[in-house]
């Protein structure tokens, strides 16, 4: 009987020091309050990179944050189909406070319909507690405002893939240090000894 | 052209260079530019939101068919519709807390369909009264097979058509079905689940999520 008690002070003891923890756990998620917005219009047929989105970790335990794009909040507009956005680097790991932008880029196809558009970015993070079979989570909202502007969007006039330009630059530089060799005078002259011969 | 002419020529052309802002004043060449440097500091704008529930699970689970031995358990759903909660509106238990961690905002609550731990067919979140896209197809407008329904209650009250699969303001998070937090505005809740009137899954174990966002709100 002692001896259980002996054995049962060390593990209340135990229990006692995790209770603060236990007690304090929460999860969270937070995200900016300003909306995401493009700088100038979007044309059908474009590409554009919006400013990346800020996303914390508000609770006390790590978890990882993915993006989604939902109409929730109340906006005017067409909704922004979800296929338009794409976030890079998601889902995106934090821990405890820490924090992260997330570039998001728009893809507007080409038979996109011209005006103003709304929804909502949203991250949602992993963590949640368990309440029997209920897992209860979070997430936070930001809007997502664009115009898409009539005319397709237009390329540059000088518009090529960066491989192209390389293997271009490559042929130059190759080609301009055979013509200076050329016009320097200098020959290499490659000659085979008898020795070789035998 | 004589020195003379030659001197008044060259005292013109540089009086016209000096009118003309050509030529620096000598004034404005010995003054020196100034500057400050300023800082400033702006309130936090991030929306967020925390929960931290205590001692959280479905309990007191009622309802059900005795005479079919489908009758709720203390810890088990029964059917038709059997009834289980988190906390109790009843003893005023609200075990879960939300907090707005972040600038005032919309609180919004929605749930998931319900899934068998081992996988297989899922029930459906449904709501009564038009609060959500799928109604609860059963008697008295409860959950009909397949379909599970959850209210949440808190202080203020209890949202009684239920959650839905979407977003929609958290109608118990503040007074007269407000759903608008301040910053550190704290809430308790608790949860009552309707079950379906019957499953086509026979799974036991069944997990669903809820979950709470903060969104741009009346005021922003």
């Amino acid at each position: 009987m002692q001896r259980r008690l002996w054995l049962s002070l060390p593990i209340g003891a135990l229990a006692l020091l995790a209770w603060p923890a236990a007690s304090y756990a929460s999860v969270g998620v937070g995200v900016q309050a300003g909306p995401v917005r493009l700088d100038g219009v979007a044309h059908p047929g474009g590409q554009y990179a919006l400013i990346p989105v800020y996303v914390v970790n508000t609770g006390t335990q790590t978890e990882s944050v993915s993006i989604s794009v939902e109409r929730i909040s109340a906006g005017t507009g067409r909704t922004v189909p979800p296929g338009w956005i794409s976030a890079s680097l998601v889902p995106v790991r934090l821990s405890h406070a820490q924090s992260a932008r997330i570039p998001l880029e728009l893809t507007v196809p080409r038979t996109a319909a011209p005006g103003r558009y709304f929804s909502d970015v949203v991250a949602k993070g992993s963590a949640s507690f368990s309440a029997g079979g209920a897992r209860l989570g979070v997430a936070a909202a930001t809007g997502l405002e664009f115009t898409v502007a009539p005319g397709v969007a237009t390329a540059g006039w000088f518009s090529v893939p960066g491989w192209v330009l390389a293997y271009v630059l490559g042929v130059l530089v190759v080609t301009a240090a055979a013509v200076g060799v050329r016009r320097s005078g200098v020959r290499i002259r490659i000659e085979r000894s008898r020795d070789d011969v035998a | 052209m004589s020195p003379s002419v030659r001197w008044l020529l060259m005292s013109l052309v540089l009086a016209a260079m000096t009118a003309c802002g050509a030529v620096v004043a000598p004034q404005q060449a010995m003054g020196r530019a100034g500057s400050i440097s300023l800082s400033l500091t702006t309130v936090p704008t991030i929306r967020s939101v925390t929960i931290s529930p205590g001692r959280a699970s479905f309990t007191g689970c009622t309802g059900g068919d005795g005479g079919a031995n489908t009758r709720s358990t203390f810890g088990r759903l029964g059917f038709p519709n059997g009834q289980c909660w988190v906390g109790s509106n009843v003893s005023a238990s609200y075990p879960i807390t939300v907090t707005n961690t972040g600038i005032g905002s919309d609180i919004d609550i929605s749930g998931s369909s319900a899934t068998p731990v081992e996988g297989g067919g899922s029930w459906n979140l449904c709501s009564a009264g038009g609060e959500g896209p799928l109604a609860c197809t059963g008697r008295a407008s409860k959950p009909g097979p397949d379909q599970y329904q959850v209210l949440n209650f808190s202080t203020w009250g209890t949202r009684h058509g239920g959650i839905s699969g979407t977003p929609r303001c958290d109608r118990v998070f503040g007074p007269r079905g407000s759903c608008w937090a301040v910053e550190g505005m704290v809430v308790t809740e608790g949860l009552e689940l309707i079950g379906p009137q019957w499953s086509s899954d026979t799974s036991t174990n069944w997990t669903i999520t809820i979950t709470w966002t903060p969104v741009p709100g009346r005021q922003n």
